[in-house]
């Protein structure tokens, strides 16, 4: 068993679902964590910090259908400042729709740079419905997929797993409009302005 | 509207179409998505960082034919292009409802596209897979009524996007 770097490549990583996602896996994992948010100036200091790590999670959402920018910049920083010593590399996703499926995109892309890259691939998590499932009574399934992500990369018995809210696609549907709703009114926004068909010109 | 959205600059031969409109998002200043979902939530169909991406999603919404020119990183688009991608969410709102079987979201006023997707670079055939399977479901997202994938290498750019544009004049 190893020491983890978890990195969080949500674009809103201080206030993301990513970060707590990572909070539950450090949780779970038994040997040491260290976590730290990708941001815009930070690249090479984690690049750097890299090498004393035997595994890295990626912790991030998935953004139009695949890895969201920000981690991308960093993976291709990354590309030329490789660590000396290269860890296995696993991934937690998280996505807003209900099928777990959707990310399975951004998880070949990072299959894809590792092997281009000569890194081990490790474990994978993918979470449907991933924006709202820790604020549901669904909560607790997240919560034992983590575990098993933990447990997995921490035997070196790999695994891709995934969760998400068990739902038939309408109520999953009714849930999302009250939650999307609730965000507005929060805003002063109604659901009748949030529906509007106009986008700026 | 006719849209060329590229990361690149191009040389593109227009005979007598001043229908198409181009952009090249390498001139331009767009910094990346927050994911504040402000555009779904405090100003829904606006974006609140008021970079020049508000002057390029309108344009995505409103276009009937697209071409989009990027470079291939990892099997998806690169950084130029997959940022903009990321800034036009306020084309869609923040609710859900069945497309094909699957949950997406519902798409504000945005035509139904004919797209054609060009990816340059040095791509290798298990790159160019994870691409097509990408825009298959770009094209749910994304309001794309039938699309076509497209891979050439850098310097077969121009060629290539003047041999697809030839198509729209015809
Ligand atoms: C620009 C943008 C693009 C998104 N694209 C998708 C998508 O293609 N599919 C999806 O299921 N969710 C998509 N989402 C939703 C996020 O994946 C979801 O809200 C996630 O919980 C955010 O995680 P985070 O808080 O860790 O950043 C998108 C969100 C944003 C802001």
């Amino acid at each position: 068993m190893g020491k983890m770097m978890i990195l969080n490549g949500s674009p809103r990583a201080p206030r993301s679902n990513s970060k707590q996602y990572a909070q539950i896996f450090s949780e779970k994992y038994e040997s040491e964590t260290e976590y730290y948010n990708i941001s815009k100036n930070n690249h090479l200091e984690l690049c750097e910090k890299m090498a004393g790590f035997s595994h890295v999670l990626l912790v991030f959402p998935l953004y139009a259908d695949a890895i969201p920018v920000t981690l991308l910049h960093f993976l291709k920083t990354l590309e030329q400042h490789p660590p000396i010593t290269k860890p296995v590399i696993s991934v937690l996703i998280n996505c807003g729709f209900l099928e777990y499926q959707q990310n399975e995109i951004a998880v070949e892309m990072i299959r894809l740079f590792c092997r281009q890259n000569g890194y081990r691939f490790g474990s994978v998590l993918k979470i449907g419905s991933g924006e709202a499932i820790l604020g549901t009574p669904f909560r607790f399934l997240v919560v034992k997929k983590i575990k098993k992500l933990a447990v997995s990369i921490a035997t070196g018995k790999y695994k891709t797993l995934h969760v998400t809210m068990p739902l038939p696609r309408r109520m999953f549907i009714a849930a999302s409009t009250r939650y999307w709703t609730e965000y507005g009114r929060k805003n002063g926004i109604t659901k009748e302005q949030m529906e509007t068909m106009q986008i700026e010109q | 509207m006719k849209l060329i959205l590229s990361d690149k600059p191009l040389k593109i031969d227009r005979k007598n179409d001043d229908t198409i409109t181009f952009i090249d998002l390498s001139a331009l200043n767009i910094s990346n998505c927050i994911g504040c979902f402000g555009c779904w939530t405090k100003t829904p169909g606006k974006c609140v960082i008021r970079d020049d991406a508000t002057m390029v999603y309108p344009k995505i919404a409103a276009s009937d034919h697209l071409l989009y020119v990027s470079r291939i990183k990892y099997g998806g688009y690169d950084t130029v292009m997959k940022t903009m991608l990321e800034r036009a969410i306020p084309v869609q709102q923040a609710f859900i409802r069945m497309v094909n079987g699957e949950t997406h979201h519902v798409q504000r006023a945005v035509v139904p596209k004919k797209a054609v997707i060009l990816a340059y670079g040095e791509i290798s055939e298990e790159e160019q897979e994870l691409f097509r399977r990408l825009i298959t479901r770009n094209a749910h997202n994304m309001n794309f009524e039938s699309y076509h994938v497209r891979f050439c290498t850098e310097d077969a750019v121009d060629e290539t996007v003047n041999s697809e544009v030839e198509k729209w004049e015809k």
